[in-house]
């Protein structure tokens, strides 16, 4: 797994508040192997060996490390072209259809069929990911998102 | 909140250009494309925007190599005896995420059930495997060329392959050669020639591109051995044909066509009736000849008819012509299906 981890340290003038939000991506395969009673059982691999229609799951880490709450905190992930993209938690996430123009509920959102009629989004018709926070998130604080797809 | 839309709609026209880029074949992702998640985080502080922070993650698509040899229809190909150059069509598809060479054998069952239940009980002669070199789905000698190998065969792509043979004149209806075509994934290596054999990525996995052999156990297949197969049969479709001859006394001179007898001057219809046996193909084109006997003579008026079908033993007049010349009466029969009779009639006086 290769990871970039970026931070950065802003002085306010007149105070000594340092803003520092970590945060991470990481994702693994999903795999189901029989354990030694003979029962399917899922376990989670590095990504080492991943062939299309391998199933991923995609997990974001965020702290924030500074010395003041973050607000407004806004987390998007834009889903890899060779990934199709295959539900999240139900942790207030939001999806794109259209590129990051407009987010909704999977639901909620339609793409132009090829009859050139909208149809219902399917999970494989999402780009973008969207997680946003209406509370700030507290010095200290951090928490873990999720979602899944499958190799194209 | 400007800025933020800004970034956002920045991400936005990144990933949508990413898209067009590298587009995905149907079978997947090509091997050693590298997928990177890129996420965003925007936040403020004090009602200030910060920074984005950006994390990303990157992994290798590996090789998933994978093929199918499929029959192309579902039925035996029928053969006559003494057919040459017989042929069954297969396709043969890369269903793997990066390009193969594809070795191809034919072999021959021995004894067992073939494609399409019969049992197997002959070997046709000289197999040999053809691709469809101008891909127009029907075997033409001339044109398609013999393989042992599928050059640089593209993911997703496939080729119509067919197995040809000959079949010994000797065979006879319902008999069974089954054949099968195994193809066999091996590297692409350079154009020309056939690459090196594929062995599986097994014990440490490497960052790099590993192969996984991704074939299935369909229709007898061993899953997961870079190679798969498919069978199909030849099954011989011949004539069954029996010969009888009947004769009538159509009339005599004293008793003309009332209960005539068989004496000197008296005119009887000869009847040679060819019958083909049920199940069997239909026969066509065949050449019956008669010599007549010394002691009868031809009857020219009436002449040689032939095609005449036979209704309960009892021959009917055909509309076809045959011949007569130095004391052979000849005739051809157009054909015979199977479970039906032709037959050839003539008339001579007896001397």
């Amino acid at each position: 797994m290769k990871y970039f981890l970026a931070f950065l340290a802003l002085v306010l003038s007149g105070t000594a508040a340092w803003a520092d939000v970590r945060l991470t991506s990481n994702v693994l395969v999903e795999r189901i192997v029989k354990d030694v009673g003979g029962n399917d059982t899922v376990v989670l691999e590095e990504p080492k060996v991943v062939t299309p229609g391998d199933r991923l799951v995609f997990t974001l880490d965020y702290k924030n490390m500074g010395t003041e709450p973050a607000e407004d905190f806004v987390i998007t992930n834009p889903i890899p072209e060779a990934v199709s993209y295959a539900g999240g938690e139900a942790d207030g996430s939001v999806v794109s259809v259209d590129g990051g123009t407009t987010w909704g509920a999977l639901a909620s959102l339609t793409v132009a069929g090829t009859d050139g009629q909208p149809r219902a989004a399917q999970p494989s018709d999402v780009t973008h990911v969207r997680w946003t926070f209406p509370q700030p998130i507290p010095v200290g604080s951090g928490g873990k998102l999720t979602f899944r797809g499958t190799v194209k | 909140m400007i800025r933020t839309a800004k970034l956002l709609s920045a991400t936005g026209l990144s990933a949508m250009l990413a898209f067009a880029a590298s587009p995905a074949c149907a079978e997947g992702t090509t091997a050693g494309t590298q997928i990177t998640n890129t996420v965003t985080l925007n936040y403020k502080v004090s009602n200030v925007d910060q920074n984005a922070v950006t994390a990303t993650n990157t992994f290798t698509v590996d090789r998933k190599v994978n093929l199918t040899v499929a029959e192309v229809g579902n039925s035996t190909t029928s053969v006559a005896p003494g057919q040459t150059d017989a042929y069954t069509t297969f396709l043969v598809t890369n269903t793997s995420n990066a390009p193969l060479d594809l070795q191809l054998a034919a072999t021959q069952l021995s004894g067992v059930t073939a494609a399409h239940g019969g049992t197997d009980n002959f070997d046709v002669s000289n197999l040999r495997v053809y691709v469809d070199t101008d891909n127009d789905g029907t075997f033409d000698i001339q044109t398609d060329q013999i393989v042992s190998y599928l050059d640089e065969l593209a993911a997703d792509a496939s080729r119509r392959i067919f197995v040809v043979g000959n079949v010994a004149l000797a065979r006879v209806n319902g008999d069974v050669a089954g054949v099968r075509l195994t193809a066999t994934a091996r590297e692409a290596g350079s154009a020309g020639s056939m690459g090196a054999a594929i062995t599986e990525t097994t014990g440490t996995n490497t960052s790099g591109v590993d192969t996984v052999f991704a074939d299935t156990d369909a229709g007898g297949n061993t899953a997961r051995d870079g190679s798969h197969f498919a069978g199909d049969d030849f099954t011989v479709a011949a004539a069954a044909l029996t010969v009888t001859k009947t004769s009538r006394v159509v009339s005599d001179p004293l008793n003309l066509t009332t209960n005539p007898k068989m004496i000197p001057g008296a005119v009887v219809e000869y009847c040679i009736i060819v019958a083909n046996a049920a199940g069997s193909a239909t026969a066509t084109d065949i050449s019956i000849s008669d010599v007549l006997p010394t002691q009868t003579t031809y009857l020219s008026d009436y002449g040689v008819k032939t095609n005449g079908t036979v209704t309960s033993g009892t021959c009917n007049e055909g509309t076809g012509a045959g011949s007569f010349a130095d004391g052979t009466v000849s005739g051809t029969i157009a054909s015979v299906p199977a479970s039906e009779s032709r037959n050839v009639l003539f008339r001579v006086t007896v001397n």
